[in-house]
């Protein structure tokens, strides 16, 4: 009776809450042109490195904070086709690929509740 | 000691898997995308089948995918009638590409620079990805939905098989008809070979062999059922086939004789596809799972593992399992 070819373990499944394309695989870190290399790649010192960190931990604070702040307020979103609208802003997704918000103002009515698609958005203004 | 078969279930998409295939051999090894009514594409390592990411975007079930060589970009046809192009690294969307109609089949020119689109519109459409603004070539001819379009000849010609039942070539400059092919029944695939000029085609129980730049018939095999895809392995021995009764079959190219058949799939085989390196063939099916199916069964290879008969008994470290994993759906 023929015995079945043995495996080392079954194919890894999709991750249910990201839709992958780690970031930190060999491949990314080699090929993704949009992240911004850090000096290791160049052989930078401990110094600079430590620097660097702390700039980007300082600029994604920054990032997190303003979407805090932004939680409840009136935001006009600068869209593609020039496009405009203003919405009460909730917040975002944890990929930042969209943004929920409330009272939505469309050309076509009022949208109590919506989902932006981030990649649609050019920029955003809102009054702290 | 004769070994069986154990396909790799990749589970994941929630419905059926219409279409998949395989990148080039890059640096990082081979990728595999898999199409599925879910609109949620996938990318997958090739002879692993782990998932890498999905392309989430599309709107409607996704008919066609496909990889360029090296495996940087990815384009998706979707029921939405947007054909998308993504980066495959960072899994994000480049571009979208609109249609008047369902989009059923995308190809990248060999250079990553041309993508060629065709669906149910009758129409097929180049797309220059350096100048997305510019409007798409359009060629006109098929009478019904093209399924299936692709570059052939070093780029320089288009190969389409649509419902009226015909398989056309068109030269890429004069955008004009060069042949036709007439079935008496739709084509349900075609794959193309570059190395060795080969078109593979099925229709009914038959899968025949066309020379691509003549389109005259090499041979044809018949399958004990109806068949909706097939693929030749990349040496030309042997080539694989699967279709309504759920089953893989493997056929020597040189007799056409049938030399095993798999069972494994819970419904229809819509799509089967040898890897680059012919160690390996995927197939994608109705009951929503990708498998893999080792070409040499028994060899060392991606996640299989061959064991010699001093090695069964031995304490082994590693974590093997031997019973083939049906339950996974």
């Amino acid at each position: 009776m023929a015995t079945p070819v043995p495996v080392l373990r079954l194919p890894k499944g999709p991750d249910p809450n990201s839709r992958g394309f780690d970031p930190n695989s060999p491949r990314y870190i080699a090929l993704c042109r949009t992240t911004v290399a850090t000096t290791e790649a160049a052989g930078g010192d401990e110094e600079e490195l430590q620097q660097e960190q702390h700039a980007r931990s300082v600029l994604r604070e920054r990032f997190l904070r303003c979407l805090l702040a932004m939680n409840n307020k009136k935001v006009r979103f600068n869209m593609h086709e020039n496009v405009t609208v203003e919405a009460t802003f909730g917040s975002s997704d944890i990929d930042v690929l969209n943004f929920q918000v409330s009272d939505l103002h469309t050309p076509i009515g009022v949208q109590k509740e919506a989902l932006i698609r981030s990649q649609d958005v050019i920029s955003f203004t809102f009054d702290a | 000691m004769a070994m069986r078969q154990t396909p790799l279930t990749c589970s994941g998409h929630t419905r059926p898997v219409v279409d998949l295939a395989f990148s080039g051999i890059t640096p990082f090894g081979y990728f595999l995308i898999s199409a599925c009514k879910d609109g949620k594409p996938m990318l997958r390592q090739g002879d692993t089948g782990d998932w890498i990411g999905t392309f989430l975007g599309h709107k409607g079930a996704v008919w066609g995918a496909t990889l360029n060589m090296d495996a940087t970009k990815a384009a998706t046809a979707a029921a939405d009638f947007t054909a998308k192009v993504w980066d495959s690294v960072s899994g994000d969307e480049v571009l979208s590409l609109a249609h008047k109609h369902i989009v059923k089949s995308v190809n990248f020119t060999q250079d990553s620079n041309h993508l060629l689109t065709a669906g149910n519109d009758k129409l097929l459409r180049i797309f220059d990805l350096s100048n997305t603004d510019a409007a798409p070539q359009e060629i006109a001819g098929h009478g019904a939905a093209i399924k299936k379009a692709l570059w052939c000849n070093d780029d320089k010609q288009i190969l389409s098989a649509a419902d009226d039942k015909t398989i056309r070539l068109w030269d890429r400059t004069s955008m004009e008809e060069v042949k036709t092919l007439t079935f008496n029944t739709s084509v349900s695939s075609m794959e193309y070979m570059a190395d060795g000029e080969i078109l593979v085609i099925t229709y009914g129980k038959t899968i025949a062999f066309y020379n691509a730049l003549s389109l005259e018939l090499i041979k044809t095999a018949e399958a004990p059922a109806p068949i909706n895809s097939a693929s030749l392995h990349p040496e030309k021995d042997f080539f694989v086939a699967g279709g309504e009764d759920f089953k893989l079959y493997k056929f020597d190219y040189g007799t056409q004789e049938e030399l095993e058949s798999y069972k494994g799939h819970f419904g229809p085989v819509h799509c089967v596809r040898f890897s680059p390196d012919g160690e390996l063939y995927a197939s994608g099916s109705e009951d929503g799972t990708l498998r893999l199916w080792q070409t040499a069964v028994g060899k060392t290879y991606g996640l299989w593992k061959c064991v010699l008969p001093e090695d069964l008994g031995a304490d082994t470290s590693e974590q093997m399992y031997g019973s083939t994993p049906e339950i996974k759906a």
